[in-house]
């Protein structure tokens, strides 16, 4: 579904992705772990072109995406995203935070877009929430609305770009909760985490990345348990 | 202490009252406000749009022609005089244009929008970019982004200084007198020079300024707090 061919990112004077290539297909859940730095989150927002790669190809079912003449506003009618700082739209209350783009992007009317948003808050149990504005809310409900909106697209494919690492501790597990159902339906879905649990439990692939390349991948079980190379094993005694 | 009031009352009457002198006061400050307002929609509008030109990158992050354009703008208008702006709109550009409060409006509005241009700027770089990574994640283009996300939560950033601007907008516009428009500062000066008698005039014009603005200012004060009732701080 997503096939990444030596993908390069430069900032001016730092070389952060250094040929990372991968095949996400139909259905996974990868997880992508590593140290700071290590290229994870950059990665993760070339799949969806909010960063520029340097050099290298990425292909979206079929499609060169990396191809400057692509529409990108379309591919990304199909790939949702959720950030570590939930970014909703200060502007607007929940329900139009969710319908905003399904409706100015004509994919649904605006008695359906709401519709289809008040089934999905009740699915994450925020029904009551629609005419709030995000300044009322938490964070673990910020984030659970931001995974709303991405699904009111909906995606063949979510990315999650560190969704826990801005919450306090109390309400992670609320945001992972979603993340699980979501992988329960068959979503599929690319995440960038410092969870080692909700890898371990709902990752079908586990990379690890660093220094801009991708070091290690394998099934979680083996991931945790064999870890092969030296820069893993040091990282996970670091973690777990 | 009588003669002093009567002498009061004279200066007074001499300044706004004989010959229906207060007539040219108010004649005066129809034409600074039809200005000052006209050109603060002129200025609104280019700064505006010429913020826009300004923040416009291409794809792989670079200046557009639009942005250097914008740039020379900006730069030109801001390092020249805006009387002498005023000046050369009047005598140069628009030598053939008999409508003068026209020529002052442009001329005002042009140079006002270089500095909304930078408060315009200002306010929309204020927002944070996650608002737009999230827009443009979503599928919506860079204007759709701009227009329901971003440029809302701009103009609440933008309205103190807008408003400023406004104030010093209407004050500057006390300069037309030197292409002689007859606005607030020049009927009083006028009136003064007449009457060989200076205190009541200028004074006078000076209050019925603060007047108007002390206005303008309770009027953005109100539009700010209405703005402002969407979020809690």
């Amino acid at each position: 579904m997503i096939i990444v061919k030596d993908l390069h990112k430069e900032f001016e004077d730092n070389h952060v992705l250094r040929g990372v290539n991968y095949h996400v297909h139909q259905g996974e859940k990868i997880v992508i772990v590593g140290p700071s730095g290590s290229g994870k989150s950059t990665f993760l927002r070339c799949l969806n072109l909010l960063e520029t790669p340097t050099g290298g190809e990425i292909w979206f079912d079929g499609q060169l995406i990396t191809d400057p003449k692509v529409d990108i506003d379309k591919i990304r009618e199909h790939m949702g995203m959720v950030f570590q700082n939930f970014n909703l739209f200060n502007n607007l209350s929940i329900m139009d935070n969710i319908t905003l783009a399904p409706v100015k992007l004509k994919l649904m009317s605006k008695e359906e877009a709401s519709e289809n948003a008040l089934k999905l808050l009740t699915r994450v149990g925020l029904k009551e929430k629609a005419d709030a504005f995000p300044s009322q809310l938490s964070g673990g409900q910020k984030q659970r609305i931001a995974i709303v909106r991405s699904l009111a697209m909906n995606p063949r494919v979510m990315l999650f770009d560190e969704p826990t690492s801005a919450l306090d501790p109390e309400m992670v597990g609320e945001v992972l909760d979603v993340m699980k159902e979501l992988a329960e339906w068959g979503m599929t879905m690319v995440v960038v985490t410092h969870e080692m649990g909700f890898a371990r439990e709902v990752g079908t692939k586990v990379l690890f990345m660093d220094e801009g390349v991708i070091m290690e991948e394998n099934t979680p079980e083996e991931f945790f348990s064999h870890p092969k190379c030296e820069r893993l094993q040091d990282f996970l005694s670091k973690v777990l | 202490m009588q003669a002093w009031l009567s002498d009061v009352g004279k200066k007074f009457e001499m300044a706004f009252i004989s010959g229906e002198r207060w007539k040219l006061y108010f004649q005066g400050l129809g034409i600074t406000l039809e200005i000052a307002f006209f050109a603060a929609i002129v200025g609104l509008l280019i700064g505006t749009v010429v913020a826009l030109m300004k923040l416009s990158t291409t794809r792989s992050g670079k200046k557009t022609i639009w942005a250097r354009i914008a740039n020379a703008y900006i730069d030109i208008i801001r390092g020249t005089p805006s009387v002498l702006q005023l000046l050369i709109m009047w005598f140069i550009i628009m030598k053939s244009c008999k409508n003068g409060v026209l020529v002052a409006v442009l001329s005002f509005g042009i140079n006002s929008g270089a500095y909304v241009a930078e408060i315009v700027r200002a306010g929309i770089l204020a927002v944070d970019k996650g608002q737009t990574e999230a827009g443009r994640s979503l599928g919506l283009s860079k204007a759709q982004t701009m227009i329901y996300i971003v440029i809302p939560q701009a103009i609440k950033n933008v309205l103190p200084p807008i408003g400023n601007e406004f104030i010093v907008l209407l004050k500057e516009t006390a300069i037309v007198g030197y292409v002689s428009l007859t606005d607030l500062t020049r009927a009083a000066n006028q009136i003064s020079s007449r009457t060989y008698e200076a205190f009541m005039p200028l004074i006078g014009a000076a209050v019925i300024y603060f007047v108007i603005i002390k206005i303008l200012t309770i009027l953005l004060d109100k539009l700010e707090r209405r703005l402002r009732k969407s979020d809690n701080r």
